[in-house]
């Protein structure tokens, strides 16, 4: 399990903790924010062990469906559900770009009370993943993050070089 | 999770993430990005043997980020940037997705803070 490559993102909002919490739990709030520049429409949310959100993200020519099913919900500081790509049916469904992407990742939301503010952290990790699934992962994120630092840079460097 | 990218890769991307993953294969392209090389040539700066650079290059070209000339007695490897260039957008779009969203959350949870925000209903 520790060994299993971990997407993570953190951010700090001027806003107090249960604030946020409110914004991840309510369809209303939800939808609001989830997915930039799409319209996001939410089907289902129901946020309990067990329950789920069935989300839809419309883009310009298709739409986008993702279900995550709550495992666990402490409020106001921890959420964790299995978030999966599916089809307008809700059946879980690969990404046609990226067919060794995991089916289902874990993700862990975590809201840490800095008096006033908030720190949120997602975590994201494959869950119940292939071999290959895994290695898709790890390779995002490797690129994504630590390790490839300089390393993405000059990659950077060097398609802009190749396409002026 | 589903972040459209616009266009189809050309690649397989996996196979890209894994030929990217190795610090050794991206030297090996940075220096390709200067022009055509052998794998002699390209052997030199890293202190390698030639088996080992073929090697490389082989998981490069699996990759579609390198091609070498057939017809050539040294056959020159040279840079491909195409799969890779669909192998940083999709971890861009990965990445800004949930930057963007958050952005849009930073002004939300600011809009239900504003004191003269007033909900339908009130007073």
């Amino acid at each position: 399990m520790s060994d299993l490559p971990v997407f993570v993102i953190e951010r700090e909002f001027d806003a107090p903790r249960e604030l946020v919490w409110k914004t991840w739990t309510e369809a209303e709030h939800l939808a609001h924010w989830y997915g930039p520049g799409v319209e996001t429409i939410i089907h289902e949310l129901s946020v309990k062990p067990g329950g789920v959100w069935l989300n839809e993200m419309k883009m310009s020519e298709r739409s986008g469906y993702s279900k995550s099913e709550y495992t666990e919900v402490s409020s106001p500081e921890r959420l964790v559900m299995l978030m999966s790509n599916t089809d307008a049916d809700w059946n879980l469904a690969s990404n046609p770009m990226m067919p060794d992407w995991p089916a289902t990742l874990l993700t862990v939301v975590t809201f840490e009370d800095l008096g006033g503010r908030t720190k949120m952290r997602l975590e994201w990790s494959p869950h119940e993943a292939s071999a290959a699934e895994i290695a898709c992962f790890a390779g995002a994120v490797e690129n994504l993050g630590k390790g490839w630092g300089a390393g993405m840079e000059l990659l950077a460097q060097l398609l802009a070089d190749l396409q002026t | 999770m589903n972040i459209g990218i616009a266009s189809q890769p050309s690649v397989n991307l996996d196979v890209v993430f894994a030929a990217l993953a190795d610090p050794t294969r991206r030297a090996i392209l940075a220096q390709l990005s200067a022009g055509e090389a052998s794998v002699n040539e390209i052997a030199s700066p890293f202190e390698m043997s030639q088996p080992a650079v073929s090697k490389h290059l082989k998981v490069l070209e699996r990759a579609g980020l390198v091609t070498r000339a057939v017809d050539q007695q040294r056959r020159p490897a040279r840079l491909n940037a195409a799969p890779m260039k669909d192998a940083v957008a999709w971890l861009e779009e990965f990445r800004e997705f949930w930057a963007g969203s958050f952005d849009q959350l930073d002004g939300l949870l600011a809009d239900l803070q504003s004191p003269n925000k007033k909900e339908p209903g009130d007073e």
